[in-house]
């Protein structure tokens, strides 16, 4: 057993076939804080170790100069015994999978542009302003059928579907938005099927009335607000130019206040602006909001898009925001914000996780006058319009080149320990960013890192702290 | 020393697409797919709990 041979031999078996040769496409070693991980890729499995297997381990990945002298030998040995222990567990340096299993090609979900026009005039709209690029309109409630009919009849096996109203502002075609909805439901019952609906707005038409419709027919509802007053209105204006925040706080905690245990995000975005963004964050908590998203802007604006040299002050405020997220979680304060949910126990399917989203293929947005296209962020381009909903997928081309799109036609991602979870980024951004869907933002992979690190962490400590309350 | 803080659940089913589509969750630009649970796990183990 080479667990009782001399140190010289162990480190010989280490590298003569314990540790496979393509480390850094096997494992990722982090630290945070006073704690050290490896997160191994192949198994998804995540593990705690001390300072000297995380030093030894990133010594043996490529380009990492770590002093690992001060280990002993019986150290050494111990190191040796745990990696090979949950080698053959599975749980380290497993084998990537790197086939990929064939898409369904059935509609699962559609993105419904209910209204091409805004109450809003954020300067970081990617819709322009709610207009897209075109004339402000809304969808009519004919379109608007179609749309479900054909969602239905592309369906194929599927029993869940999904329809999420967006804009533009949605409340402003509110009363084609509910029958929508009703004539939906009808539809799939007599289809044997069921629609979970989603509704984002910016809260500004948020009335009595809306708020219990929401309560009774939307699966999730996502509301707009960017944080602290100053950071909302400096954007989020009103169409005179004023600030809105004081015109949707209150909405938004009514809504919050009648809302239960229904599914729910505040959303915000930040800008280049406001780079100290986790005081927005708690900020929203503060209010009273347990459940919140925020997002990097997606602009080409100078002064608001985020840039390389941006990277490390966000790196630093997401580790600001998961301290303190960690502080009130233990102090029975805790809230849920949505890019540190990392579930690596009860997570997406492999085949989730290799074809990601799902835009252009079985999922598509559906403009005001029915035109289909891949997602909402390429909605107005024409280039990317696939067909519609009365005369179907024409352009099949487009569809194609979105179902072919995963993670392994990423190439960029092949070294990438966070491949398995994020799946090779957003298409839109990719393609906005860079060109084309399959090659990666490297900002929004900077920061996609740092926040599964910072999910990573919350994970482990939110463990510990339900063993402590178990003991 | 080293402690495993999670593993994958074995799957008995993968693919069977009633996981909520990715951007409909919460932001719709930077949304990940680990971000999402398995609907099916999560499903079972709330009867489970029950």
């Amino acid at each position: 057993m080479y667990l009782y041979a001399p140190f010289f031999a162990v480190i010989m078996l280490s590298w003569g076939g314990l540790i496979p040769k393509k480390l850094t496409r096997m494992i990722h070693v982090f630290s945070y804080r006073d704690k050290n991980y490896i997160y191994d890729v192949g198994s998804g499995s995540l593990h705690e170790c001390d300072k000297a297997t995380a030093d030894f381990l990133k010594a043996k990945e490529e380009g990492q100069d770590v002093d690992i002298t001060y280990i002993t030998d019986e150290q050494m040995r111990e190191i040796l015994a745990d990696v090979d222990g949950l080698k053959e567990q599975g749980l380290l340096f497993k084998e990537e999978v790197s086939s990929y299993p064939m898409k369904s090609s059935e509609v699962k979900a559609l993105c419904i542009h209910i209204c091409h026009d805004c109450n809003f005039r954020c300067r970081y709209c990617f819709a322009d302003e709610g207009a897209y690029h075109s004339k402000r309109e809304s969808m009519s409630f004919e379109t608007a059928k179609a749309a479900v009919d054909f969602l239905i009849e592309n369906s194929g096996k599927r029993k869940v579907l999904e329809m999420d109203f967006f804009g533009g502002e949605p409340l402003m075609n509110f009363d084609v938005l509910k029958k929508t909805v009703y004539y939906a439901k009808e539809a799939a019952a007599k289809a044997g099927k069921k629609f979970l609906f989603t509704t984002t707005t910016n809260a500004l038409l948020l009335s009595d009335e809306v708020i219990q419709f929401f309560n009774e027919e939307m699966e999730n509802v996502v509301l707009s607000l960017d944080g602290r007053k100053e950071v909302h209105d400096a954007i989020r204006k009103s169409i005179n130019g004023k600030g809105t925040f004081d015109l949707i706080i209150d909405k938004i905690k009514k809504f919050i206040s009648l809302r239960g245990d229904k599914s729910y995000y505040v959303r915000g975005t930040f800008t280049a602006k406001n780079l100290d963004f986790a005081k927005d964050v708690l900020f929203i908590a503060d209010q009273g909001v347990d459940s919140i998203s925020m997002e990097p802007v997606v602009t080409e604006i100078e002064d608001l898009q985020i840039t390389d040299e941006h990277l490390p002050i966000i790196e630093k405020e997401y580790e600001n925001l998961c301290d303190e997220y960690l502080k009130r979680h233990a102090e029975g304060k805790g809230f849920n914000f949505f890019h540190f949910n990392v579930d690596l126990e009860g997570g997406p399917c492999l085949s989730k996780r290799v074809s990601a989203c799902g835009a252009g293929n079985e999922y598509f947005s559906v403009a005001p006058n029915g035109d289909l296209y891949p997602c909402h962020q390429f909605v107005g381009d024409s280039s990317f319009r696939m067909g519609s909903v009365t005369e179907g997928i024409v352009r099949t081309d487009i569809r194609e080149q979105f179902k072919e799109s995963c993670l392994f036609t990423r190439k960029k991602c092949g070294d990438c320990f966070a491949k398995f979870i994020c799946s090779g980024g957003c298409n839109a951004n990719n393609y906005h960013y860079n060109g084309d869907i399959n090659d990666p933002y490297e900002v929004t992979c900077g920061m996609m890192k740092k926040r599964i690190e910072c999910g990573m962490h919350i994970l482990a400590e939110k463990k510990l702290l339900q063993n402590d309350k178990k003991i | 020393m080293i402690k495993t803080i999670a593993k994958p659940a074995e799957k008995k089913v993968t693919a069977c697409g009633e996981c909520r589509s990715t951007c409909q969750s919460a932001c719709k630009t930077s949304c990940t797919v680990g971000n999402q649970s398995c609907e099916r796990i999560t499903r079972e183990e709330k009867i489970e709990r029950k």
